[in-house]
């Protein structure tokens, strides 16, 4: 048989598949995108090795994630921001690896969203498992695995089809994300809704919600309508003694090596305000935490400026409210002296 | 550095790039190669290569020795010296917790109370791959059934040629050591059929281990609940699929690799799911690892030459320590019992009655070892006895009480997938791959191929670590 006919009819048939199958997704409205992965966390926690006097760090769940815009916290404080907040995660575990395996003792942020935070402290829940996995994968990964992503970044800059994500949450579009959408007979548990993206993120973390979410209400709704499912949902109820002994545990290891600790609660509305406030009221919660970490905290609802921000939904900031809450966030830090840069590695 | 990854595939590149380069003579294209070789395996963990290097420098040293000494007593002393170091490698770095532990429950069942911390091991990827194929080679010197090799360099190669070193085929020294001796450069058939022997591999590893069977297996095993039984026959199923084309899909990407620099390197799967039996099982699954433990192991401890009870209670011996091998947990040991005792009942059933196996007797007892097959998969996959009991009981006490942890696609799609390997297999069993392609059509033949590498495309894959590098 002839196989270098075979091999050069493989070639073009590839490239014309692929190159349609690229097509296809643009013109599905998809856009090449950089993933939050693994890679992108591990390159961040990296940068804590060799931090500079002026490093400031964030740690939490997404809402930090979003709410801080990295470049507008960069120029309003002279300071190089690291983004290590976990999406879905509890800070618990990124901030025992910074307080036992660091030596940084500077500017640390962190983001308190009341349903990840006060969860749990089991290793198998995955407000847990899930930043675990990504501190021990910082650790384990290996030199092929970096290399496997620097080779990753300019296609996934370049072709809107390749994808990199590790959550079930990453609107990927390979194979086999396609064929987990096919919903036949429901046998097991509820099929979920579809959950589309609304991320767009740096090479840096720096995250921001695309325009679509703010001008296509049908679009955002897709992702409220993931939220009900998922609140609607059974929970067991939160570890609130434990997880703050654990964190105040922490918090006072981080203040004697010299750091400075500041907690922020970032705003929410509509069902995951309702449920917060229901399920985790502030004074049992916040406050108790608060006064038992003994640090200066910022609460969103006082503050009178953070009382109408467009949440498109209800968990996260529009791009463009999340510079004034994080521009804000900063003239109320710079007022109650907070000092934004201090310390030397 | 995996082959199913961005970087193998620039690596690859490179590779081939400086080996068709008029740039070096064979003895520096040989040397590149190690190079490469060290690199591939060192961009996983550095200083593991170190003990490649241990291995290459005893056993070298060992073979020659071991080719010029006529003291048998001395001679001895080189092959046990081999034996140790790698088997050594072998027992720390694999078996190390595993017989901690072991050594601690039998310590508390004889009442003294005794706490050992685990320790803290790497596992090196492939360890029990490349320790099999060098300890081969000190053997046959041993046995005065090989040359020894002609330099180091041909050796150090043949112990980390890139494209097998971490999950086989293991080969043997007569097989691949005489390769290096002359220049080797691919015919442009053989490269091309390489290429398409890779895209196989990754067509079998990426779209269908990883992509359509990987997630049902693992959710199936991963679960604590007694599951409903066609949640556990479509679990264990979706695992006999995933685990043979992760590792053939390895094997055919290795020979592939190899055939590309013009190398040959033998056969590792032979459509085993169409084996009638368990004879022929293994002569189709696994085959360098079969006959490595046949020949070193089997006929060692007497093989069928001292009678029938002798035979199966080396049958058993070598199926059980086979099951170790894979690792090292009381599971993989049942693992290897169940084959021993398939094997043992086979010789027995073989003895008694004849069958001829005709094209309809032939499916169905294909059949029938495949089914038995996959009692055996349970055991080798599931983590702890416990997720092994409850999932036999779910199969075979037709559980429909059980928990469902499959959605009706999931099964749909299991059920397709085996299906068509299962038929694949039958069909393809008295042939090969190559011989099929001889008869195609060149041009149907590329639409074919371009349709897996679509696929592989599409499916992108996260760079799943293939199951056997943990072996």
């Amino acid at each position: 048989m002839n196989l270098k006919l075979s091999f050069f009819v493989t070639l073009i048939l590839s490239l014309v598949a692929i190159v349609s199958w690229e097509c296809y997704w643009r013109y599905q409205g998809l856009e090449p995108n950089i993933d939050d992965n693994k890679n992108l966390w591990a390159n961040q926690r990296a940068k804590l090795e060799n931090f500079q006097a002026n490093t400031a760090i964030f740690i939490g769940s997404s809402r930090i994630l979003y709410d801080i815009q990295l470049d507008v916290w960069e120029t309003d404080t002279n300071t190089k921001p690291i983004m290590l907040a976990v999406q879905g995660a509890s800070p618990i575990p990124v901030f025992k690896d910074i307080v036992e395996k660091t030596n940084y003792n500077g500017l640390l942020v962190v983001g308190v969203t009341p349903g990840l935070f006060f969860s749990t402290l089991f290793p198998e829940a995955s407000p847990i498992k899930r930043p675990q996995s990504l501190v021990d994968y910082y650790y384990n990964r290996t030199y092929a695995q970096r290399l496997n992503h620097k080779l990753s970044v300019p296609l996934q800059k370049h072709l809107a089809f390749y994808r990199d994500g590790d959550e079930s949450w990453d609107s990927d579009v390979d194979l086999k994300t396609l064929l987990n959408k096919i919903q036949l007979k429901e046998r097991s548990e509820p099929f979920y809704p579809p959950f589309n993206n609304f991320e767009e993120i740096t090479l840096e973390r720096h995250m921001k919600m695309p325009e679509r979410m703010i001008t296509d209400t049908a679009y955002a709704n897709t992702v409220k309508e993931v939220w009900k499912t998922l609140l609607g949902g059974d929970f067991p109820p939160p570890e609130r003694e434990a997880t703050t002994n654990a964190f105040v545990e922490l918090a006072k290891k981080f203040k004697d090596k010299g750091g400075q600790l500041v907690l922020v609660r970032c705003p929410s509305s509509g069902l995951f305000k309702e449920a917060e406030s229901k399920g985790f009221s502030r004074d049992l919660f916040w406050d108790e935490l608060v006064k038992k970490a003994d640090v200066k905290s910022y609460h969103y609802m006082d503050y009178e400026q953070f009382g109408n921000l467009n949440l498109p939904e209800w968990s996260h900031l529009s791009t463009e409210d999340a510079r004034f809450f994080t521009a804000e966030l900063i003239k109320i830090m710079k007022e109650d002296g907070i000092s934004f840069n201090s310390k030397t590695n | 550095m995996l082959f199913n990854s961005l970087s193998f595939m620039v690596f690859l590149v490179i590779v081939l790039a400086l080996y068709y380069s008029k740039l070096f003579s064979w003895n520096n294209k040989k040397r590149m190669l190690l190079l490469a070789s060290y690199i591939f395996y060192g961009l996983w963990n550095p200083p593991l290569v170190i003990l490649l290097w241990i291995s290459t420098v005893v056993d070298w040293t060992a073979g020659k020795k071991l080719a010029i000494e006529e003291n048998q007593r001395k001679r001895k002393m080189w092959l046990l010296l081999s034996m140790i170091v790698n088997l050594g490698f072998l027992a720390f770095f694999k078996y190390g917790n595993f017989l901690l532990e072991n050594f601690t429950s039998c310590l508390y069942a004889i009442g003294v109370e005794f706490q050992a911390q685990p320790m803290d091991i790497i596992l090196p990827m492939g360890i029990s791959f490349y320790t099999f194929q060098t300890m081969s080679y000190t053997i046959d010197m041993y046995n005065r059934k090989i040359e020894p090799a002609r330099t180091f360099l041909d050796f150090a190669l043949y112990v980390t040629f890139f494209p097998q070193l971490v999950a086989g085929p293991i080969v043997r020294a007569k097989d691949l050591i005489t390769q290096f001796y002359e220049e080797k450069k691919a015919s442009a058939n053989q490269f091309f059929w390489g290429t398409f022997l890779l895209t196989i591999g990754l067509f079998q590893k990426i779209v269908l281990a990883d992509t359509l069977l990987a997630e049902t297996s693992d959710t199936v095993f991963g679960s604590k609940d007694v599951l409903h039984s066609l949640d556990a026959w479509t679990g264990t199923l979706a695992f006999s699929g995933q685990i043979f084309f992760d590792f053939a899909g390895y094997s055919t990407c290795a020979i592939g690799i190899a055939l590309m620099l013009g190398i040959i390197l033998p056969d590792n799967f032979k459509y085993p799911y169409a084996a009638i039996g368990f004879s022929d099982l293994w002569k189709r699954w696994h085959i360098s690892l079969s006959t490595w433990l046949r020949d070193y192991l089997y006929i060692p401890l007497g093989g069928n030459r001292n009678g029938i009870i002798r035979m199966y209670v080396a049958l058993m011996l070598t199926m059980l320590l086979g099951g170790l091998w894979h690792g090292a947990a009381w599971t993989f040991v049942i693992w290897g019992a169940l084959h021993g005792i398939y094997l043992v009942v086979e010789r027995l059933l073989k003895s008694k009655i004849k069958i001829k196996i005709t094209a309809y007797n032939g499916i169905f007892l294909a059949l029938l070892t495949y089914m038995l097959v996959n009692v055996t998969w349970v055991f080798f996959r599931a983590r702890e006895f416990v997720t092994a009991k409850n999932m036999i009981a779910s199969m075979f006490f037709m559980n429909t009480e059980g928990t469902k942890v499959l959605q009706s696609f999931d099964i749909i799609k299991v059920l397709v997938v085996i299906l068509i390997l299962f038929t694949s297999h039958w069909i393809m069993r008295n042939t090969s791959m190559k011989a099929v392609s001889k008869k195609s059509n060149p041009i149907l033949f590329g639409v074919f191929w371009a349709i897996l590498v679509f696929l592989i495309v599409i499916a992108q894959g996260s760079g799943e670590q293939f199951i056997y590098f943990q072996f």
